[in-house]
């Protein structure tokens, strides 16, 4: 059975988009990341699974069942983490905890066991109040209320803001560990790199469609660096025209393209220049769609 | 049951205010009675040369005012302002609260049906209504025994007292639709009050011009102290529209709450 499968969902808010005829199948067992730059439908999309908001056409089922009319069941054995945790202010951690743990039908002491267990991991103090928790330690009770009830199907939405990368690093641990004990995970972010960490295939929506759904391996084959380049003396642009250098650009003395491909091609070239500075970062999505995901659509 | 308790601790604080506050002003004015009716005919003689507009405008009537369930009637009918206040913002508090805290994410999440939410919240509201109530009913009854010359008629009293409940019942379902209903409630009082008072002014307003049809619109003016006091008894067609109320406003909360799209709070 698929852990999610969504068909032709689409959700518009008004007149707004929010998404457009979504396919998706997610796995049982599988860590799934859903990847897209901020406002492509991400959220929407997540939302409408958990029972947030209701989808204006199609459908989608989590473990065989309807989002729309098997709610509150299916949401027995889904823990949610969004990216903006809000609680209720006057209680402690511990209370917020205990209540959340509350709707489930699991053992009340196997939960409080497990938020014991998580928050010492995690380094929570849980007898604080939520009101005098900072930014990341509310995303710590975040982190713990979305695992306590140790759940089937654990969806992320950009979970990893205000954790520092410690707590990241643990947070991630963590995951693989629950997906070894069978869980399902879906992770939406923004940030490939973290994705590329974490999942197995990953799905990348833009404007509020699916349009590559792609095994891991194949996007880091497919890896994207953008070189930036200072030079004493500056050369033929001739010597940059190699298969997967994109978005060319050189002024006097300095260079900047997008690569997809084996890095090893670029340093060759590099070489035999003479640089002064050389920065080879990650690019962010919003380019990679430019320059890569669009080109194949042109294709 | 677990969103009931947890309703039920965020609003003990207050309710406890509440009731405290809505008795203590019972115990000041009951306390007056005594010294108001030294000199009946005194007072009496005062009032009627009141112009008449303006003793309706105080609904204050001539053979019930002197009365103890004349005085108490018409000191309800000033405390039921404050206690309708109560209710609505009860009303449109436990509904609006998830969303103007930003903490529908978290419980919709949760493995719990909307309806239940919606219902163990307007119980928790009940309950505390409920308790409000109790408390201000043996007060006021304590209050009444101890200035009364006379025994107090326990049913014309406690029907007096009723009226105090079924009024906030009307503001607390008022609430719960409205919550639903605006998008987004910053502040709970900016839409209580002003709905509380434009109930009471038009209430107000139907008294001085002697349009009764507006008893129809006001529930301040549904169950007539004067009429209870005279009947024994609550006029049962006003019942049968704060039923009808009650049962529309919660009916479409329920189904606005039910369908409603929970949107990102970021």
């Amino acid at each position: 059975m698929n852990a999610i499968e969504t068909t032709k969902l689409t959700k518009n808010y008004g007149t707004s988009r929010g998404i457009v005829d979504v396919d998706m199948t997610v796995r049982e067992g599988e860590i799934f990341g859903f990847i897209g730059p901020n406002g492509a439908g991400k959220s929407t999309t997540i939302r409408t699974l958990l029972g947030l908001i209701y989808p204006t056409s199609g459908s989608a089922t989590i473990f065989g069942k309807d989002v729309v009319k098997h709610g509150p069941e299916i949401r027995e054995y889904v823990g949610y983490l969004p990216s903006e945790v809000f609680y209720y202010d006057d209680m402690r951690a511990i209370d917020l905890l205990k209540y959340s743990g509350s709707f489930y039908k699991k053992d009340p002491k196997a939960i409080e066991k497990r938020i014991r267990d998580l928050a010492a991991l995690l380094d929570l103090d849980l007898k604080k109040k939520i009101d005098d928790l900072s930014y990341g330690n509310k995303k710590k009770v975040g982190i713990i209320q979305g695992l306590a009830h140790e759940p089937k199907l654990i969806i992320l939405d950009e979970p990893t803001g205000g954790l520092d990368p410690l707590i990241q690093q643990q947070f991630f641990n963590l995951l693989r560990e629950e997906n070894q004990k069978g869980a399902t995970i879906l992770f939406s972010s923004h940030i490939l790199g973290e994705v590329q960490k974490l999942c197995d295939r990953v799905a990348i929506i833009k404007d509020g469609t699916i349009i590559k759904v792609e095994q891991i391996k194949t996007l880091l084959e497919n890896s994207t660096k953008r070189f930036t380049l200072e030079m004493a003396t500056t050369p033929d642009t001739e010597i940059f025209r190699i298969e997967g250098v994109s978005d060319f650009q050189m002024t006097a003395g300095s260079a900047s393209f997008l690569f997809r491909g084996r890095v090893n091609e670029v340093t060759h070239i590099l070489a035999g220049l003479d640089l002064t500075d050389l920065l080879v970062e990650e690019p962010d999505l919003e380019e990679i769609f430019l320059h890569y995901y669009e080109k194949d659509d042109a294709q | 049951m677990n969103v009931f308790l947890r309703e039920l601790a965020a609003y003990r604080k207050s309710t406890l205010i509440w009731a405290a506050s809505l008795s203590g002003i019972i115990i000041m004015f009951m306390a007056l009675y005594p010294a108001f009716t030294t000199d009946i005919a005194a007072t009496k003689q005062i009032l009627s040369q009141f112009p008449p507009a303006l003793r309706t405008a105080l609904n204050i009537s001539l053979a019930n005012f002197f009365t103890l369930y004349g005085f108490f009637g018409y000191l309800l009918g000033f405390t039921m302002l404050a206690a309708s206040i109560q209710a609505m913002n009860l009303g449109v508090g436990v509904i609006s609260k998830e969303v103007s805290g930003k903490t529908a994410d978290f419980l919709l999440s949760k493995p719990i049906s909307r309806a239940t939410i919606v219902t163990s919240k307007l119980g928790a509201a009940l309950v505390m209504l409920l308790i409000t109530n109790i408390a201000f009913w043996t007060v006021s009854y304590l209050a009444a025994r101890a200035v009364s010359k006379e025994p107090i008629e326990a049913e014309t009293f406690f029907l007096l007292l009723s009226t105090l409940l079924l009024v906030q019942l009307i503001f607390l379902a008022l609430g719960a639709l409205f919550a639903v209903i605006i998008p987004k409630v910053k502040s709970v009082v900016s839409v209580t009050l002003p709905t509380v008072f434009t109930f009471y002014i038009i209430g107000a307003i139907g008294d001085v011009l002697g349009n009764d049809s507006v008893r129809y619109v006001s529930p301040f003016r549904f169950y007539d102290t004067n009429y209870i006091i005279t009947n024994t008894g609550l006029e049962g067609r006003y019942l049968a529209v704060e039923a009808a109320i009650i049962v529309i406003a919660v009916a479409l909360a329920y189904v606005i709450y039910l369908k409603k799209d929970v949107r990102s709070s970021t």
